[in-house]
């Protein structure tokens, strides 16, 4: 391989891309070369950022409420001292030393406690993205959504992948009368629209009682059926790598069969699994999205979907209500698309255009 | 083996798929808990049983349950009941729509609505088809100039725009330039319906919704298929042998870019009646995906099962014709 020095010294002749490409892969492991492909790619980089900003928000949101309610739980915060009715704390707020006792900065209304007089009011310093048609903040609305939507993603992305890894690596290793099953099953479940085929079971099981309420039925159902397409992508994979000679070897040592696909074959596999998952989240929002906006999702959950269900109608002329949240599931959608497309092309530079 | 042997290979390949579908969407019905009546009575406020029983027996009665032994026959045996009904054309009776106490047959019901849908789609998906390649054309040939990374950036942009929100953006859009929201009403589906100028007015914004909805999606494909050819050795030759650009494009690269386009347009169909049956609810286009969404927030079982039957069937059909398209487009497939 050619060094920086032989260019000098003028050995050899190349060009300045192909130059660049070894700089980047000096003195380095396979994912620190990933990581500075990702580092030169703007959009990728852009992609990152969005994602890193709102999974942090989501974090955020998760905990301050979390705090919120164990304190008011355990009677420390009090809302109005002087309204009996008010037992809630009605917003989360900022207090640093040095400031007046009385009047902390208010950082978000508590995102179930809303106030009558303060309905449908346009976006102003006080509310930066307006308030609702029954009195409620977007902007902590949006803020204490972000919880629910990313982690509804989040969970149902990383459920399908599980059971498609491992069906597919089952099928793809040991082929035979297993693959012709998974195959025959995943054709049933993917000649029906996700879409479609998600309204009409949550239509069917709405009623179930479990912990979680509807949506942990949404996601439930999402993950048995939507774990056709990871596990084709994975039994492909494994069907070319099991013809491998380090998988002959493996197997003259003595390994068992689980050892070589969890050690061997699936590690081997793991680039295109990383980019199902993070282009994966992104349809999975997105579907989650479209399920809470036609009505398939849970009217009292906290969620960018739901919000955007109750106040699509008020689109034309109160505009705000429904932009926010629909702005965000749009940048979170973009965001893991970037990122999907920009890991894609440093994990596998050969599908670069 | 000849064509005709592959092609009825193929469609009889449609029937246990098809089995296995309507044993799942028959399945899942009958697992599920709930009363279909009980949705249907919805927020009825009743003081005593009694007229609550009354209220009862009398959607039973016209959803047509009462009358059968739905609550006795083993499911099973209603599964081969239904596939014989399907066999013959008959979807049964809907439990929503009625008609002076009775269900609408569904088949009736499809009938009516399906070309609502149909001139919808089959409109929008040419648009974009056409758009797609002129974009997909557009932006390879010139790759990296200003107009490819623009129409890159938009197309990523519109990629990622959740589609009902696109069509409520256009809806907002048209609101504000035209004083017009687009959402169907009556008068624009009086019969007849394709002389009657309101049809036309009202299918502007769901087409152009729907249309830029499959666009994004297909315009990027069409611009990486094309790249990927363009970088060919042959296509080196053409050029050298003194071809024109346009000939290169046309002639050699595009038509050989057809076959993967074809593939993946055939197996995203589901995602394209996805799409219509979002487009049709906001726009209240009364097609078979707004049919499907009322049926299911009422319980219609058989509309259910019946759409649910109509969709995949859709799709597995789609399929079977891309399959064929493959032998006319590419003649070195063997079948």
């Amino acid at each position: 391989m050619a060094t920086a020095e032989q260019e000098q010294t003028g050995e050899f002749l190349l060009d300045e891309k192909t130059l660049r490409e070894i700089e980047t892969m000096k003195g380095a492991g396979q994912w620190s070369i990933v990581w500075r492909r990702i580092k030169k790619d703007k959009m990728g980089m852009l992609g990152l950022y969005i994602v890193l900003f709102l999974i942090l928000m989501a974090f955020a949101s998760w905990i301050l409420l979390g705090f919120d309610n164990w304190l008011t739980e355990q009677g420390v915060l009090w809302g109005n001292p002087y309204n009996e009715y008010s037992r809630n704390n009605l917003f989360i707020e900022l207090w640093l030393p040095g400031m007046p006792k009385d009047s902390p900065i208010v950082l978000f209304q508590h995102p179930r406690h809303h106030f009558a007089e303060l309905a449908k009011l346009p976006p102003s310093f006080a509310h930066p993205f307006g308030t609702d048609g029954t009195g409620h903040d977007m902007l902590s609305r949006v803020f204490f959504g972000a919880t629910v939507s990313l982690a509804l993603g989040f969970i149902g992305q990383m459920t399908t992948v599980i059971i498609g890894t491992f069906l597919g690596s089952i099928a793809g290793f040991y082929g035979g009368v297993i693959d012709e099953i998974l195959q025959r099953v995943i054709e049933i479940l993917y000649s029906m629209p996700g879409f479609i085929l998600m309204i009409f079971i949550i239509v069917l099981f709405e009623d179930v009682n479990i912990p979680g309420g509807r949506y942990a039925v949404v996601v439930i159902f999402f993950s048995l059926i939507g774990w056709g397409g990871t596990a084709l992508i994975v039994r492909s994979n494994f069907f070319s790598l099991k013809q491998q000679d380090f998988v002959e070897a493996e197997r003259a040592l003595g390994a068992s069969d689980m050892r070589i696909i969890f050690k061997h074959i699936l590690p081997n596999s793991l680039a295109p699994l990383i980019i199902i998952v993070t282009l994966g989240i992104a349809n999975t929002i997105f579907l989650f999205a479209a399920l809470a906006f036609f009505g398939f999702g849970d009217p009292n959950a906290v969620s960018w979907g739901d919000d955007l269900n109750k106040w699509q109608n008020e689109l034309l002329y109160y505009p705000w209500m429904p932009m926010f949240p629909a702005l965000f599931i749009f940048f979170t959608v973009l965001g893991f698309n970037l990122l999907g497309d920009a890991l894609r092309d440093a994990l596998d530079p050969r599908l670069k255009d | 083996m000849s064509l005709k042997g592959f092609i009825i290979r193929r469609t009889i390949y449609i029937v246990p798929v098809m089995l296995g579908i309507t044993l799942m969407n028959f399945t899942l019905i009958n697992v599920s808990p709930g009363d279909p009546v009980i949705v249907r009575i919805g927020l009825l406020q009743c003081n005593s049983p009694e007229c609550y029983n009354n209220a009862y027996n009398r959607e039973a009665v016209e959803m047509g349950l009462l009358g059968q032994d739905y609550y006795t026959i083993p499911w099973f045996n209603r599964y081969v009941d239904f596939v014989n009904d399907l066999l013959h054309f008959n979807l049964g009776k809907s439990w929503y729509y009625t008609q002076a106490g009775e269900g609408i047959p569904i088949a009736q019901i499809i009938k009516e609505r399906a070309v609502y849908t149909v001139v919808l789609n089959v409109l929008s998906f040419f648009f974009s088809l056409l758009l797609a390649t002129a974009i997909g054309v557009v932006s390879a040939t010139r790759q990296n100039s200003f107009w490819d990374r623009s129409l890159t950036v938009a197309m990523l942009l519109g990629y990622s725009m959740p589609l009902f929100w696109l069509a409520k953006l256009l809806m907002l859009l048209s609101f504000q330039l035209f004083n017009f929201t687009g959402v169907a009403n009556k008068e624009a589906f009086k019969k007849p319906l394709f002389l009657n100028p309101n049809f036309y007015k009202y299918l502007i914004l769901p087409t152009l919704a729907l249309t830029l909805g499959g666009l994004v999606f297909m315009a990027r494909l069409v611009r990486s298929q094309l790249l990927e050819i363009l970088r060919q050795d042959y296509i080196t030759t053409a050029k050298a042998k003194g071809l024109d650009n346009r000939a290169v494009i046309y002639k050699h690269a595009f038509r050989n870019g057809l076959l993967p386009i074809v593939t993946i347009i055939g197996n995203s169909l589901p995602g394209l009646l996805a799409g219509s049956v979002m487009i049709e609810a906001v726009f209240g286009w009364p097609g078979l995906g707004t049919v499907f969404l009322e049926g299911a927030l009422f319980r219609d079982y058989p509309m259910m099962m019946a759409t649910n039957t109509i969709f995949p069937l859709l799709f597995l059909v789609a399929r079977l014709l891309t399959d064929i398209t493959y032998v006319f487009i590419d003649p070195r497939i063997k079948y």
